[in-house]
């Protein structure tokens, strides 16, 4: 009773006693609490994913078989010219470790592929994040690079049980450092204000000032490759815009990502792989 | 307490309603931010400390899915309810209309709130009200059309457990 008396009176005084027990609780509680707090509404994201699937499966019932039969020979195209890119994939990674047997470098960093559904999107003007349906069960490892067809979605955030949180590459708080297609010279990328009704974007800036782009010819950016989480060559977008820095010694830019960041349904966790032990070589 | 569990299974409800809701707008890069309706019922209608408790849990269950150091949302949301709290007996708390108008004030003071703490880490903080003002609108719009019903659902909820609490009194 007395405290109620004292929260009565003094109500700012009482959040003001909140906020301090709140300061001083430990991290590994919060860190717990927050843990706590997400896998009890896991199951509310992922069941409202599946349902969205089965809505999805349903109406694909509803195609005719014309329109199946058409969709089949289309895609037998596509997987002829994708086995033919998966031969000469073949050879690269063959002529790849001749060269590193050859110099004697050290193995690049190998992936494996994690396709996961996206159970959920929240793009809002902070944060740019996906929970996807796949998590610790499944090997999926935190700081992870996640990829789709047009390229880099972004890197895990945080990984729990069934499920796991991606940041995308057009939050503003996701930072990766890339190069202009055909260049080596690395430019930090950084994911942007995203306007409303418009593609993501992004910034770079320490861009070197013989790089010009602009609309009407803008520079695909890659990833670098530095740092050994995302692998070198992989799409980030597209600069369309190059102006010069306020220090005069390097230009900022603009990065238009791909539209398609804001309607993903599936993306693939890249899992790293740990390397084989090298076979043992006698001295020369 | 079993008013407070109720509240917390509709502020569940509430969550799962606005994330399929920006789940679906994410193509158009608008987001929904409805966090007055987590506060509104349990500070006008609740004790103080059960209606800090709901308000503060339904904080938290968004802390647990936004990038932001965990309560974050809880110490916003048990501000907003004390501060409501506080006012509450010069509000018509059953009238349409001065619940819209609540809930919008609430709401925006919670964004502009939220929003003054992640802008520093925006690249153009001055460029992010550019995204940050069609969000805000399209959240105020959402729940000037919304808040009643939520309300009213709270409401009936609370009255229906109020009921079947009394109708096991009378049978015992």
């Amino acid at each position: 009773m007395p405290f109620k008396r004292f929260s009565q009176a003094n109500p700012l005084l009482t959040l003001g006693l909140i906020v301090a027990v709140w300061l001083l609780l430990p991290t590994a509680l919060k860190t717990l609490a927050r843990a706590s707090f997400f896998e009890l509404t896991a199951p509310v994201s992922l069941a409202a994913s599946r349902v969205r699937d089965l809505q999805d499966f349903w109406s694909l019932r509803a195609r005719s078989r014309t329109e199946l039969i058409e969709a089949g020979r289309d895609l037998a195209r596509v997987n002829a010219s994708f086995e033919l890119a998966v031969q000469q994939n073949g050879e690269l990674r063959a002529e790849v470790a001749r060269l590193e047997e050859l110099l004697r470098l050290p193995p690049l960093r190998d992936h494996r592929l994690e396709h996961a559904r996206v159970a959920r999107r929240d793009f809002s003007g902070w944060w740019q994040r996906i929970v996807i349906r796949k998590g610790r069960d499944h090997g999926i490892p935190a700081g992870a690079p996640v990829v789709f067809s047009g390229g880099v979605v972004g890197r895990v955030a945080e990984v729990h049980a069934t499920t796991a949180v991606v940041e995308l590459i057009s939050s503003p708080t996701m930072r990766l450092a890339g190069v202009v297609e055909g260049d080596t010279r690395p430019i930090s990328f950084q994911g942007g204000v995203n306007p409303t009704l418009a593609p993501p974007r992004g910034v770079v800036e320490l861009m070197p000032l013989d790089i010009i782009a602009n609309p009407a010819a803008p520079k695909r950016l890659v990833t670098a490759g530095f740092g050994g989480v995302f692998p070198p060559g992989l799409t980030l977008g597209t600069i369309v815009r190059a102006d010069l820095a306020s220090d005069g010694l390097f230009k900022s830019g603009e990065v238009e990502l791909d539209p398609r960041l804001g309607t993903l349904t599936e993306v693939s966790v890249l899992v790293p792989v740990a390397p084989a032990a090298a076979p043992v070589r006698p001295a020369p | 307490m079993r008013r407070v569990i109720i509240l917390l299974l509709t502020q569940v409800l509430l969550w799962a309603l606005l994330a399929e809701l920006n789940h679906g707008l994410s193509g158009w890069q608008v987001h929904v931010f409805g966090g007055a309706l987590f506060v509104v019922y349990p500070a006008l209608h609740l004790g103080r400390g059960e209606g800090l408790l709901v308000a503060g849990w339904a904080g938290l269950l968004c802390d647990a899915h936004a990038p932001v150091a965990f309560g974050t949302h809880g110490l916003l949301f048990a501000a907003a309810h004390l501060l409501l709290f506080r006012a509450r007996e010069r509000v018509p708390r059953q009238d349409p209309v001065s619940q819209i108008l609540v809930v919008l004030f609430t709401n925006l003071a919670l964004f502009l709130g939220l929003s003054l703490l992640r802008l520093p880490v925006a690249p153009a903080p001055g460029g992010a009200w550019g995204r940050l003002l069609p969000d805000l609108l399209a959240s105020q719009v959402t729940l000037a059309l919304v808040a009643v019903w939520f309300l009213a659902l709270q409401d009936r909820l609370v009255r229906l457990g109020d009921a079947w609490a009394e109708l096991r009194g009378h049978r015992g």
